[in-house]
C-alpha cells in the first residue's frame, strides 16, 4: 500500500506539472517558411509537426491573368498619341528624346522583335502567365516567374540571393528579388537595358530601377509598379494596374522574326532633329489641351495642376482617332 | 483506505484541469479588440492623389461621347449620350461625379482618420465628400455583416461596410495556422443614389454594388508611402461587366495644403 500511496504521489506531481509545462512552451522557432525571404532554404531532414500548413506570409499568384484595359486604354491598345506626356514625371532630356522619336524606328531590325521591358510590360496589351518554382525538398517557394505575350520570362528570387555587380549584363527582365510584407509581394529590379515609359518615345534609362508591389485580392491581381530614374524622371512614376483570374486563357508562343520592313540605307535611324517636329503638338490641339500640359512633367500629375490650367473641357473622343 | 485512494485520485483530476480551466476563462473574458486596434496598417493621414493614369479623364471635364476604357453597355451608352451638366446644376445634382464608385479617383487630397473605433472616415477635397466605412459592429473586429444606418437611403457614398482582409487557415492534417488580418482594408458600398463614373455622364445606377480594397505601400527608399485603391464596380444596369480601375495615393506629412473645393457638374 505504501507503494502505491507513492506511486500516486508521483501520478498527481506529473499531472499537475503537464499544464504548466504546457504554459511555459517556448513558441515554436520561426517555420523556414518564414525566414524564407531572409535565408537560402534549407531542407527539412526531420519531419516537424510545427510546420504550418498555411504560409505564415504571403499568397498564391499562380494563375492566368488577364489584363483589363479599364485605365489608359487607348494608351495600352492601339498605342499613345505623338506628344501625349500627360502626367508622366519627365525631365527636359526626356522630353528632347520624346519629341526626335520617329515612330518608323520600330522598323529597325534591332526594335521589330524587342520585348517590352519589365517596368512597361504591365501596361502592355499582352495576357500574362504566373508560375511559382518550389524546392522539391522544402517546399518552399524559390521564386516566381511572370511572362506575358511579347516578353521573356522574368524570374523574381525569393531565395535572398544578393543582386549581381552593376557591371552585370543588362536585360529586358533586369534582375528581381522579391519579398513578402505581409500579403504583398514587393520586388526590386535593377540591370534594365535601356525602354521607355511610354510607347510614343518617352524614354527609361538603364540606370533606372523598379519597385513592384503585387497585391492579390480575390481573382483581382493590382500591381503598382515605381519607377526611379535619375536619367529622366524627376520623381519616382507609379503605375497601378490591374489584372483578372481567367482559368481559360492561353498564353500563346510569340514566335518573332525579323525582316526587312523598310527599304533604306544601311544605319539610317527614323528621327527628327531637335525642333522640327510639328506633330508633337497636334495632340494638344485635336484635344484641346494647353501645349504645356501635354509637354508632361511632376507637376502636371498633382491636383493643383487643374488649377493652373484652369477649367477646360477636352475634344478627345477616341473613337475618331 | 480504497476510498481514501479514490477520492485522492478525483482531487487530483479536478486539481489538475483547473489551469486549463483558467485559461478559458481568461479566453472568455477579454474583451475583443476592435477593427482600430488590429488595424494591420495605418491608414490615417492626408493624402494627395498622383494623377499618373486616365488624365484626359480626370484631370480636365472629358468630351461628351469619350467613353473609352468603359465597358458601357448600350443602355449605358444611351444614358451617357444625355448628359447635360447644366440640368444637373439646375436640379441640384453637381456631385454627381462625386459619388464614392468614383471619388477616390477624381484629383484632389483626402483625410482619413477613425471617427470611432469601429468606423474609419474619409473626407475628400474633392466635392467635399464624406466616407464612413462602418465594420460590422456585431460580428466581431473583422465581421462584414452590414450594420443597420438610421436612414436607409440612398445617397452618393451610399453605406460602406468594411473588414480587414484575413490570410488563409491552410488545410489538411495538422491545420494549425490561425486566421489574421492580412494588410488589406476591404469595403463594400451599396445604396447608392445614381451617379457619374466619370465627370462626363458615364452612369452607374443605384444597383451598384462597389468592392474596394485599400492597400498601404512602403515606405520606399526614399520613404514615399502609398495609398492603393482597387475599385471594383459592377452594375448590372449600365455595365457590360465589373469595371476595374486602382488609384494611388502618396502620404503628405500634414494637412497644410488641404483645400476643399465644392461639387462642380462640368
Amino acid at each position: 500500500m505504501s507503494l502505491t500511496r507513492t506511486s500516486l504521489l508521483f501520478a498527481l506531481a506529473g499531472v499537475l506539472t503537464i499544464p504548466l509545462l504546457a504554459q511555459q512552451t517556448p513558441a515554436p522557432a520561426a517555420s523556414p517558411v518564414q525566414g524564407r525571404a531572409a535565408q537560402p532554404s534549407q531542407s527539412l531532414v526531420e519531419y516537424d509537426d510545427d510546420v504550418q500548413r498555411a504560409a505564415p506570409n504571403g499568397v498564391d499568384f499562380t494563375g492566368e491573368w488577364a489584363p483589363r484595359f479599364h485605365e489608359d486604354e487607348p494608351e495600352r491598345v492601339p498605342g499613345p498619341e505623338l506628344g501625349d506626356y500627360l502626367g508622366i514625371p519627365i525631365n527636359d532630356a526626356a522630353r528632347m528624346r520624346a519629341m526626335t522619336w520617329e515612330a518608323s524606328i520600330q522598323t529597325l531590325p534591332e526594335w521589330q522583335c524587342r520585348p517590352h521591358s519589365a517596368d512597361y510590360i504591365w501596361r502592355g496589351p499582352s495576357p500574362l502567365r504566373i508560375w511559382k518554382e518550389v524546392d522539391p525538398v522544402s517546399r518552399e517557394v524559390t521564386a516566381w516567374h511572370a511572362e506575358w505575350l511579347r516578353s521573356v520570362d522574368r524570374s523574381i528570387y525569393m531565395d535572398g540571393r544578393p543582386h549581381p555587380s552593376p557591371n552585370a549584363p543588362h536585360t529586358w527582365a533586369g534582375f528581381s528579388t522579391g519579398k513578402w510584407e505581409g500579403d504583398v509581394l514587393t520586388i526590386k529590379t535593377t540591370h534594365l537595358k535601356e525602354g521607355y515609359v511610354r510607347r510614343n518615345g518617352l524614354p527609361r534609362s538603364d540606370a533606372a530601377t523598379l519597385t513592384e508591389h503585387w497585391m492579390l485580392r480575390g481573382d483581382v491581381l493590382t500591381v503598382a509598379a515605381i519607377i526611379t530614374d535619375p536619367v529622366y524622371l524627376t520623381e519616382p512614376f507609379i503605375r497601378t494596374t490591374d489584372y483578372e483570374l481567367d482559368p481559360h486563357q492561353w498564353v500563346p508562343p510569340y514566335p518573332c522574326q525579323v525582316v526587312e520592313e523598310v527599304d533604306r540605307p544601311r544605319g539610317v535611324v527614323p528621327h527628327s532633329l531637335p525642333g522640327t517636329n510639328n506633330a508633337v503638338t497636334d495632340f494638344a490641339n485635336r484635344c484641346g489641351l494647353p501645349v504645356e500640359a501635354t509637354r508632361g512633367g511632376a507637376e502636371t500629375m498633382y491636383p493643383d495642376f487643374r488649377a493652373k490650367i484652369g477649367a477646360i473641357t477636352s475634344k478627345c473622343i477616341a473613337a475618331q482617332r | 483506505m480504497r476510498s481514501a485512494v479514490a477520492a485522492f485520485a478525483v482531487g487530483v483530476g479536478v486539481v489538475a484541469t483547473m489551469p486549463l480551466a483558467a485559461q478559458r476563462g481568461q479566453r472568455g473574458q477579454q474583451p475583443p479588440l476592435s477593427p482600430r486596434a488590429i488595424a494591420p496598417r495605418d491608414f490615417t493621414g492626408y493624402w494627395v492623389s498622383v494623377v499618373t493614369e486616365d488624365w484626359r479623364w480626370r484631370m480636365v471635364t472629358p468630351a461628351k461621347g469619350d467613353y473609352d476604357s468603359v465597358p458601357l453597355n448600350a443602355e449605358g451608352r444611351r444614358t451617357a449620350d444625355t448628359w447635360d451638366p447644366k440640368r444637373d446644376e439646375a436640379a441640384g445634382e453637381q456631385c454627381r461625379s462625386y459619388g464614392a464608385p468614383a471619388v477616390m479617383r477624381v484629383p484632389g487630397r483626402i483625410h482619413v482618420t477613425w471617427e470611432t473605433d469601429t468606423t474609419l472616415r474619409i473626407d475628400t477635397e474633392a466635392g467635399t465628400q464624406t466616407r464612413l466605412l462602418r465594420f460590422g459592429s456585431d460580428t466581431g473586429p473583422t465581421g462584414v455583416r452590414p450594420v443597420s444606418d438610421p436612414v436607409d437611403s440612398l445617397t452618393w457614398q451610399g453605406r460602406s461596410v468594411a473588414s480587414w482582409e484575413l490570410s488563409g487557415r491552410g488545410g489538411g492534417m495538422f491545420s494549425r495556422t490561425p486566421s489574421r488580418p492580412s494588410g488589406a482594408l476591404k469595403v463594400v458600398t451599396t445604396n447608392l443614389k445614381a451617379g457619374y463614373l466619370r465627370k462626363n455622364g458615364v452612369p452607374y445606377s443605384p444597383n451598384t454594388v462597389l468592392t474596394e480594397y485599400f492597400n498601404v505601400l512602403g515606405p520606399e527608399d526614399n520613404g514615399d508611402i502609398w495609398l492603393v485603391v482597387t475599385t471594383i464596380v459592377q452594375d448590372p444596369q449600365y455595365l457590360n461587366g465589373r469595371f476595374f480601375t486602382s488609384s494611388h495615393f502618396k502620404k503628405l506629412p500634414d494637412g497644410a495644403a488641404w483645400h476643399p473645393d465644392a461639387c462642380r457638374a462640368s
